[in-house]
């Protein structure tokens, strides 16, 4: 065993002269893969990180609730429970640390009736034994004072529930990563790994890398991963949740999330209302077993379904406050006829040592993926020694947009930089200087999905009807693309067909 | 050769379909109109069917990449294409005028294509 | 901060706004600014360069921008100011702007204030259409202004859903620049556009329309690849069986227009749930005084003429309040939307004299009588020998000061 100042030296020299060499590779850019790399990026190791899709975030992590749960929705002793208690404490000081958005909000979980309070005491008794503090079932009473336009019969109430932009806390870790000298490899998809003497080669669209260890935190893609060099002995089950988004004008209709109590009966969904950040609201998730992990369509029937339970919610909900629809699908390890629920498997291959995988980490992922972090860290610290960084870098995510700041403050950034005083999208006030910042993103995603996730531009009511033009042209000069390439959101999504007069031409006239 | 063509009368939000019987040189007008002013106008559009035609020119070191144009005057719809293609094929330097002719004869038809926009020329790089 | 005074203030320099100014400075307003946020004045004109704008108002059948570019020439010669790139934030009670532009934040306090920010187009969420999210759904109006004013093109195979006139000049454009256009759908059992355009867009290249049908779903993993159609029953709902696959690239939405009223429901100003404008009486004030609406954001328009001679009414009514001179209100009479009437705006009338109200049927109808009353007192009748929702109606009466008004609201009504 090499003492740790020769081991330092040999990965030095063996590392920074090869640009393919790494420690650590790991494969997805979801939330659970960007956490990790930021886990890793503390420490004196190269890592890299190898995202199919054209930013990270672009697959589940990005089409979920947005919730930070509080863990009395796991049975105790679960890794889900586990880690989902540990990551909710992680957010409340990464929040403060890289700059992202998270609010307590608390939720109510909801009984409509005498017959579903036996549920709230079972949940409450749950979450006591997992330690959730705070619990407490009030009378309908107490829930309308709180929330006036709910209507139900008693309610459990969860205070450390919180919200979160998922898309935005998956954005801070992974650009941080990259900071601290993380490598992030977007539109790279994965396609083999072989093993070697040192560890893996790992052939991707975009060249053959090498590394000691590789972390499989593909979710959806997790089964493909392990058959590269293994027989995998689970399944993944994708499952669809189909969600509506209201309207901004509905948002004062909640203050914290309203959850009904999990449903029995078949065809029921028990929809689930969330305010988000933003000022919306959010109704789903639906819950549909689908045999494509690609198929994030949305149906007709599930949106009535949708608003229609909701509508029993929030009785006064206003019929107009559709303003979008989206789905996102989890990776579950058990199928529709066991039940649908499994705990994660967060373990080491006993057949190849160094091939770590992250599998079936659905809800409460996002707000485990922190803590699955930490114990992932504490893996590979079995086979390299890590050492904390002497400097160790922040960029934290700037908390108040321009929109949300005084006029005084708006003044002098003006004057500092003539492009916050220029308006790109109407609907959200985002400036150009703030669309110039998203562009030059550290990652170098530049669909115009990364740019309205980084700054807003695109989200508001008109849904990018004045925007785009803007984003389009400071795409075309800031990040010289050309228009053939601009992408909506995926490697695929070309934008434009091309010009409709060629740039450069033969005749002319005068 | 005589042959029948149901026309929609434009010249109103009625919008009477007009049956016409033409031989390419004369046309009858047989029925659908409510007013006189529809016999005109299907008696036209039957025998010369015309168009105002606009579209864009691509300019060279403007303030936009393209000037919007139009026809000097109604275009006989056969020629339509033949005048879009010089269209497309021409360019123009800013600055421009509106009413500046673009192109004389476009299509080799007794047509001019005008600007109907300001462009301003831009520094070029 | 940069603090600054002005008679009138005009918010957004598209025909609304500019037919307003030049009104406004044409009554004798001493300083009127256009506040827009465009680099460009003309709002949606410049993308418009198809003809037809103007028939009615100055003989003569102009494309979008040379119509702009009257306004626009007219405007400089009267010294209006213009703050291009120029976006306002807010205004109070008190008529003080907040704008902002690179050269920093304005608080500007006006005389008298002209709401003309135009409106935006309805998403694929209006329709609530279910399907896969890719690339390759274009508002018309959006891509309209890819291609006129970008050089862009947005693809080569294009259904568009809607047959209001963007979506038809929209079919006859990209078949110009050599899409395929496959064909126009309407959900109604007519087009909702003009006669006109239907011939010279969709006829004139052999474009087929669809009415009574639908996009039932939206499909393609990445960048769009075909839409489901089907027919729709006297209800709107879909008939199942006849869906059809369209295969595409490109699906155009030309839905219909929503008044931006952002800055105007910020104040506490009332809108009409219906118009989804401003609430205004016959010189076009809201019910804030000193703020008058014109243009789209009032209310949607189909022609350019009808909104400019509107816009200039609130223009110089604007100027007039803002030297002091406005109108008084006599009294205050709500206008109702009667029998087969949709709407009706001015939705007040607080004076005696001229008054010009425009209407919409609530469905298409012939030989219709138009009632205007109040209670039982007919105040002017006539007869439309056609009606359709598309086509907005116009009327003017006169009001006399010798009039005995009840105190039942006035309502108009089609029969």
């Amino acid at each position: 065993m090499r003492t740790p100042t020769t081991e330092h030296i040999y990965m030095t020299l063996f590392y920074s002269s090869a640009m393919k060499n790494f420690q650590v590779a790991i494969i997805g850019g979801g939330v659970i893969g960007s956490s990790l790399a930021w886990e890793l990026s503390h420490y004196n190791i190269s890592t890299i990180v190898f995202e199919q899709g054209s930013d990270v975030a672009s697959g589940t992590s990005k089409a979920n609730s947005g919730v930070l749960h509080s863990g009395i929705n796991s049975p105790p002793s679960s890794l889900k429970a586990l880690y989902c208690i540990q990551g909710n404490k992680l957010f409340r000081s990464l929040a403060g640390i890289l700059g992202f958005l998270v609010q307590w909000r608390g939720k109510y979980v909801i009984a409509k009736n005498e017959e579903e309070v036996e549920e709230l005491v079972r949940l409450k008794k749950v979450g006591e034994q997992n330690k959730v503090p705070g619990l407490q079932i009030i009378d309908s009473k107490s829930v309308k004072k709180k929330e006036p336009h709910v209507s139900c019969h008693s309610a459990l109430w969860v205070p450390t529930a919180g919200i979160i932009l998922p898309y935005e806390c998956t954005i801070a870790f992974a650009e941080n990563a990259v900071l601290n000298g993380v490598k992030v490899l977007l539109e790279t998809a994965v396609k083999n790994i072989k093993r070697n003497d040192h560890g893996f080669d790992i052939v991707t669209s975009q060249g053959i890398y090498h590394s000691e260890i590789v972390v499989n935190a593909t979710g959806l893609n997790s089964r493909t991963i392990v058959a590269m060099l293994e027989e995998p002995d689970f399944d993944i089950y994708p499952c669809r949740g189909e969600y509506l988004v209201l309207d901004k004008n509905c948002n004062n209709m909640v203050h914290s999330m309203i959850y009904p109590v999990p449903v029995k009966n078949l065809g029921v969904l028990g929809v689930h209302v969330t305010p988000t950040i933003e000022g919306n609201i959010l109704l789903g998730p639906s819950a549909e077993f689908i045999s494509d992990p690609y198929d994030t369509s949305t149906s007709k029937q599930m949106m009535q379904v949708l608003f229609k339970e909701a509508k029993e919610i929030i009785p006064s909900l206003p019929d107009s406050s559709i303003i979008n629809a989206y789905s996102g699908i989890r990776c579950k390890l058990a199928s529709k006829q066991s039940g649908g629920w499994a705990d994660y498997r967060i373990q080491e291959s006993t057949a190849i040592p160094g091939f770590i995988h992250l599998l079936g980490i659905e809800s409460p992922g996002l707000t485990a993926a922190p803590a699955i972090a930490q114990e992932v860290r504490t893996m590979i610290s079995k086979y390299i020694s890590l050492k904390k960084k002497k400097k160790f870098m922040v960029k934290k995510r700037r908390l108040r947009r321009f929109a949300e700041m005084s006029r005084e403050e708006q003044q002098q950034l003006i004057k500092k930089d003539e492009r916050w005083g220029r308006i790109i999208c109407r609907c959200e006030t985002v400036t150009e200087a703030e669309v110039a910042e998203a562009i030059a993103n550290p990652l170098g995603a530049t669909t115009l999905s990364a740019i309205k996730y980084r700054c807003r531009a695109g989200m508001g009511r008109c849904q990018g009807g004045f925007c785009t033009q803007h984003i389009v042209r400071l795409l075309q000069k800031e990040a010289k693309k050309d228009i053939k390439h601009l992408n909506l959101k995926s490697p695929q999504s070309h934008l434009f067909s091309g010009n409709i007069r060629e740039e450069n031409h033969d005749t002319s006239t005068s | 050769m005589t042959s029948r063509k149901k026309i929609t009368c434009i010249l109103c939000p009625i919008g009477c379909k007009i049956v016409v019987q033409s031989n390419g040189k004369t046309a009858k007008i047989l029925e659908g109109n409510k007013c006189k002013k529809g016999i005109e106008y299907a008696y036209h559009e039957a025998l010369d069917p015309k168009r105002m035609l606009t579209s864009s020119v691509k300019v060279i070191h403007g303030e936009w990449p393209l000037v919007s144009v139009k026809s000097s005057k109604p275009v006989p719809k056969k020629y339509l294409f033949d005048i879009l293609n010089d269209i497309k094929q021409t360019s123009i330097k800013a600055p421009i005028t509106i009413g500046q002719i673009i192109i004389k004869n476009a299509g080799k038809h007794d047509i001019s294509i005008i600007a109907t926009r300001n462009v301003k020329k831009v520094q070029t790089e | 901060m940069i603090h600054q005074q002005a008679d009138v203030i005009v918010i957004g320099g598209g025909p609304a706004g500019l037919a307003a100014a030049v009104s406004a400075k044409e009554t004798g307003a001493k300083r009127v600014v256009i506040i827009e946020r465009n680099t460009w004045l003309g709002g949606i004109l410049p993308q418009c360069i198809h003809d037809g704008f103007g028939v009615e108002e100055l003989g003569e059948s102009l494309t979008g921008p040379e119509y702009a570019e009257r306004y626009i020439s007219r405007a400089t010669q009267l010294n209006i100011e213009t703050m291009t790139e120029t976006m306002v934030l807010e205004f109070t009670k008190d008529l003080e702007i907040i704008a902002v532009n690179k050269k920093g934040i304005y608080l500007i306090q006006a005389g008298a204030i002209v709401l003309a920010m135009g409106c935006r187009e309805k998403t694929r969420w209006h329709a609530l259409i279910p399907g896969t999210r890719p690339s390759g759904i274009y508002t018309a109006g959006v891509a309209q202004g890819l291609i006129n004013l970008y050089n862009i093109m947005p693809g080569n195979n294009v259904v568009i859903l809607g047959s209001g006139d963007v979506g038809l000049i929209m079919a006859r454009r990209l078949t110009f620049e050599g899409a395929k256009v496959q064909g126009v759908i309407e959900i109604l059992p007519y087009a909702s556009g003009l006669p006109r355009n239907v011939v010279q867009c969709l006829d004139d290249y052999g474009i087929p329309l669809f009415l009574n049908h639908t996009v039932v779903e939206i499909g393609g993993h990445e960048r769009l690849s075909h839409v489901l159609v089907a027919q729709v029953d006297e209800h709107r709902n879909m008939i199942p069986g006849t869906e059809k696959k369209i295969p595409c690239d490109t699906l155009l939405l030309s839905l219909g227009l929503i008044p931006e009223n952002e800055l105007t429901a910020a104040v506490g100003i009332a809108l009409d749930p219906t118009t989804q404008g401003p609430v205004v009486n016959q010189d076009y004030e809201t019910s804030l005084r000193g703020v008058y609406s014109c243009g789209n954001s009032l209310q949607v328009y189909d022609t350019v003429d009808v909104l400019a001679s509107h816009a200039q009414k609130a223009g110089h009514c604007a100027a007039a309040f803002s030297q002091g001179r406005s109108n008084t209100f006599k009294f205050e009479k709500n206008v109702c939307a009667g029998k087969g009437v949709t709407y009706v705006v001015p939705q007040k009338i607080t004076t005696y004299g001229s008054i010009k109200l425009t209407l919409r049927a609530k469905k298409p109808g012939k030989k219709q009588q138009l009632h205007v009353k109040n209670g039982e007192t007919l105040l002017f009748t006539k007869k439309l020998p056609y009606v359709n929702p598309a086509n907005m109606i116009q009327v003017t009466f006169s009001l006399a000061n010798t009039m005995h008004l009840s105190k039942k609201d006035i309502e108009v009504s089609l029969q």
